[in-house]
């Protein structure tokens, strides 16, 4: 008798192309009564497992399960929230998934093997736990040992399904429960939160228009550190204060050139000194020159794309929110394009075939030709970073695929993630440095030229500038000059600018908020629930020289704004629903961006406000708590600690910040008379 | 069975060691400190004693300058001389210290992270992210917030309470705003004044340190309003959070 296998994907498209790889053409497609877009794939594969087989190949649309209180609870005034803590949770399949349930029930009683073909991370590791759930019921017997087992894959790439397809693994239940107790954390602390929340300022809060439901003051433990970071920001920004700094400027003209010398301490925010010290320099009448060094330089060609990468890029050189943008690569990597967009890895596997893929490039009437120079010997090993995930490779091309083939944003992002792939696999950027040290009475002052040899990895990466300076006169060491011009110059410090989206990605991820797979969704949840807006920066005002420019503050990379772009839709992982581009205006990437700065509403300011000054020792609007429960997630993953463990350490820990929070409530209602109904 | 020193060598030594580390000690001081040890210490013990005790004295009253060349001169603040060296070493209490490198209120807002606990461990706030896209290999890590950088600018008295500014002009180890104590004593040695400010640099200056637990506290209590009042905040503008 052949062996009946069943495939589950996560979503239709993905069986769609998995059932195409494997059949090569020779596929039944059946319809599933009560899901327009479930489909049933029959055809016949030799898995060298398990021999000749029947294969049914059919998805899920994302988790399949859901989650919620037991009746008695479920209802907002039926209990209080703290009961919410520690009440009888029920799993149980929605209205709409019950015909993808029985789909499964149906074609599992007939099959002798379950192959899980969900994406390969926590989510879909869990999502293939809840498929085995539903299976096993009515067919007990594969929930035997090696009768349930999934595929390792990371693009939709033909031969890398068919090599996938022939090596299944067994599901990795501790990824599985990692997730069913973050599912678990986030229900009960954002029910308990929430439910108390806007019980508790509901009242206070203007109604909204149109006689419409008051409003839902909602509560996650990832959207509030997130709220945090933008609400700091602001303030800082609100209350700056500019203040004077002085600097001392040489400019020495040789050979007809105007070469402008900075000070090595930059400036200083006392006159005195910087009048004491200037004094000085011009007694000297005479600078010396201390070095004249010369030596070659470079410009470090990008790591490798990870997710948190793509998503800063894309907010700064796409125009597209980070929500967008995964909406995108997700839609690219269910098409087979580019391989799969939640990774962390920043380094390429020995053993991959890079050049094979660089090949596939050549093809590009707009970087082919940079890629057929990788292939006539310009191929270097791409960098390796620091993070490697173990599942997935970095983000990159796996096919090549015709602009004109793609809707506009797909082909934007598509470009990116192709051309970041062949500058990681081209080499750095070289030239030479020049820099000369003089001093002048007891000051050192400093002037460096650059001159860019090669440019490399730049030509097919137009989002990094480095270019060459105006070129310096010769100088000796020892030699000595009257400077042409010295001069005090003053200035001001300026405030920072709002958050931006890249900004605060990086702040998340370095502050272990969100994994790279969700950051996305909960800076569109803070957006939602109106608790910031955001608004494309403004052009700023450059001054001529750079030197004047405070130095207090880090000042971001982008130089001007442009008018605004496309918003995120959508909701969750974007499974199930791939990302449909729409037709937004086609810019060239440039280098130049349009970024989008964040600004907290009055309400953002009031919680964030009302968490901070009741003062408790971990506050819900700073990371800690969330990042510790991500390295909980962590621990799980890797076996050092139990679900259970997990669960109860942190709801404890909620608990008590739940129980102060009731006991000094006064201050966070405060906080919104203060910043929204101004009664203060 | 050895009987312990008379109070006089004792005395004498304490005297020796303290004017070997330039604060020879007034004998005001020396009648506080002689009823409040026990003859029979150590002597390398008592020593220490008695520097660590004066180093915590108001310089003023505690130091004896041995001659008059170990004073500042009368006009030393004066900016009418554009330069002049101060012969020998002085020794001086430090009375005032700001970073001059960082503006005032990028100062005060380092010192509301540390309020807000952020620089307590485990409780750690990343506020400044270093970009992969902006980040070149010649970058040097942001440092430490809580530690001030400088250059510094002191305000500085001699123990006839003549005071004066002084710059920190080459990096100093042991000046900084956390490093360094109000009250705390400072050796010059031929040092440079420009136009009244004295010019601190590793081979002027030697930092004996100390501090007056009493000026320090209130110094330190005061920084943040007298950062503000510095960077020029009114009263209700800034400091909001």
């Amino acid at each position: 008798m052949v062996t009946k296998v069943l495939c589950v994907a996560e979503k239709p498209s993905i069986a769609k192309a998995v059932a195409n790889h494997l059949a090569g053409g020779q596929v039944t497609v059946r319809n599933v009564t009560g899901n327009q877009y479930l489909k049933n794939y029959c055809f016949h594969y030799n898995f060298p497992t398990w021999g000749p087989c029947d294969v049914n190949m059919t998805s899920v649309f994302g988790h399949l399960q859901s989650h919620d209180f037991a009746d008695q609870y479920r209802y907002w005034k039926s209990c209080d929230p703290s009961q919410l803590f520690e009440a009888r949770i029920e799993t149980s399949v929605d209205e709409s998934n019950k015909p993808v349930a029985k789909n499964i029930e149906t074609q599992a009683r007939y099959s002798s093997i379950l192959y899980i073909w969900t994406d390969c991370d926590r989510e879909g590791e869990h999502i293939g736990a809840e498929i085995r759930d539903v299976a096993v019921r009515s067919n007990p017997r594969l929930g035997e040992r090696g009768k349930t087992v999934r595929a390792r894959f990371s693009n939709i790439e033909r031969a890398h399904i068919i090599n996938a397809a022939r090596s299944p693994v067994p599901l990795d239940e501790a990824q599985a429960n990692a997730v069913s107790s973050r599912i678990e954390l986030d229900l009960r602390t954002g029910a308990s939160f929430t439910r108390n929340l806007t019980m508790s300022l509901q009242g206070m809060l203007p109604q909204q228009g149109d006689g419409q439901k008051s409003q839902v003051i909602s509560y996650g433990s990832c959207q509030f550190p997130t709220l945090g970071f933008v609400v700091e920001r602001y303030f800082r920004v609100r209350n700056f204060v500019p203040e004077q700094f002085w600097s001392i400027k040489v400019m020495h003209e040789k050979n007809g050139i105007k070469v402008n010398f900075r000070w090595a301490r930059n400036h200083l925010f006392d006159r005195m000194v910087v009048v004491v010290l200037f004094e000085r320099c011009l007694a000297a009448k005479k600078a010396k020159v201390d070095k004249v060094q010369t030596k070659p330089t470079s410009k470090w060609k990008p790591l490798p794309l990870t997710t948190v990468e793509l998503q800063k890029c894309g907010s700064r050189f796409l125009r597209m929110d980070s929500h967008r943008v995964m909406q995108v690569a997700e839609s690219l990597y269910t098409k087979g394009w580019i391989s799969y967009p939640r990774t962390e890895t920043d380094q390429f596997d020995r053993g991959m075939n890079l050049q094979a893929l660089v090949q596939k490039q050549t093809q590009s009437r707009t970087w082919g030709q940079f890629a057929q120079g990788l292939m006539n010997g310009g191929f270097a090993q791409p960098r390796d970073g620091r993070n490697n995930d173990k599942a997935h490779p970095p983000i990159h091309p796996v096919n090549f695929v015709e602009q004109t083939a793609l809707s506009a944003e797909e082909a934007k992002v598509y470009e990116f993630v192709a051309r970041r792939f062949l500058a990681c696999c081209s080499q750095d950027a070289k030239g030479s440095k020049t820099e000369i040290g003089i001093s002048y009475g007891p000051e050192t002052f400093n002037a460096s030229g650059l001159t860019v040899l090669e440019r490399n990895y730049l030509d097919v990466y137009p989002y990094d500038r480095w270019t060459s300076s105006q070129e310096l006169p010769q100088f000796r060491a020892g030699e000595e000059f009257e400077p042409t011009e010295a001069r005090i110059q003053d200035g001001k410090t300026s405030p920072p600018g709002y958050l931006t989206e890249p900004e605060l990605i990086a702040l998340m991820d370095a502050n272990g908020i969100g994994t790279d797979a969700t950051m996305a969704e909960h800076i569109n949840k803070i957006k939602e629930r109106k608790y910031v807006d955001t608004r494309p920066r403004g052009r700023r005002p450059r001054q001529d020289d750079n030197d004047d420019e405070a130095s207090d503050y880090e000042a971001p990379a982008e130089h001007e704004a442009e008018p605004a772009r496309g918003r995120g839709r959508g909701r969750g992982r974007g499974r199930g629903a791939a990302g449909r581009g729409s037709a937004a205006a086609n810019g060239r990437n440039s280098g130049t961006s349009g970024v989008q700065e964040f600004i907290p509403t009055t309400l953002g300011v009031a919680l964030i406000e009302g968490y901070d000054n009741m003062g408790f020792e971990i506050s819900l609007a700073k990371p800690f708590l969330r990042k510790e429960m991500e390295l909980k997630m962590k621990a799980i993953c890797e076996g050092r600690k139990t679900r259970h463990e997990v669960t109860q350490e942190t709801i404890e820990q909620y608990r008590e910040v739940y129980m102060r929070t009731q006991q000094r409530m006064q201050v966070l209602k405060d906080s919104v008379r203060r910043y929204v109904t101004n009664q203060a | 069975m050895a009987t312990a020193p008379a109070e006089a060598e004792v005395k004498a030594t304490v005297v020796r060691y303290l004017a070997s580390k330039n604060v020879p000690p007034t004998q005001a001081w020396l009648r506080d400190f002689m009823p409040s040890i026990r003859l029979n210490t150590p002597m390398v013990a008592l020593q220490k004693t008695a520097l660590f005790r004066i180093l915590s004295t108001d310089l003023t009253v505690a130091v004896q300058p041995p001659s008059p060349n170990a004073l500042f001169p009368a006009n030393v603040a004066s900016p009418e001389v554009k330069d002049r060296k101060l012969n020998g070493q002085i020794t001086v209490q430090v009375l005032d210290i700001e970073d001059i490198g960082h503006s005032c209120w990028s100062q005060v807002e380092n010192l509301e992270a540390i309020e807000r606990g952020e620089m307590t461990k485990g409780r750690e706030v990343i506020r400044v992210v270093d970009d992969e896209l902006n980040t070149d290999q010649n970058r040097t890590p942001a440092n430490n917030p809580s530690i001030s950088s400088g250059p510094h600018k002191l305000l500085i008295q001699d123990a006839k309470g003549t005071k004066a500014f002084a710059f920190e002009s080459e990096f100093v180890t042991g000046i900084g705003v956390s490093q360094l104590s109000i009250g705390g004593k400072l050796v010059l040695n031929d040092a440079l004044v420009a136009r009244g400010v004295i010019m601190l640099d590793r081979r002027a200056v030697e930092v004996l340190g100390g501090k007056v637990e009493a000026w320090d506290k209130k110094w330190r209590a005061d920084r943040k309003e007298s950062l503000k009042r510095k960077a020029g905040v009114t009263d209700g503008a800034g400091g909001g959070t």
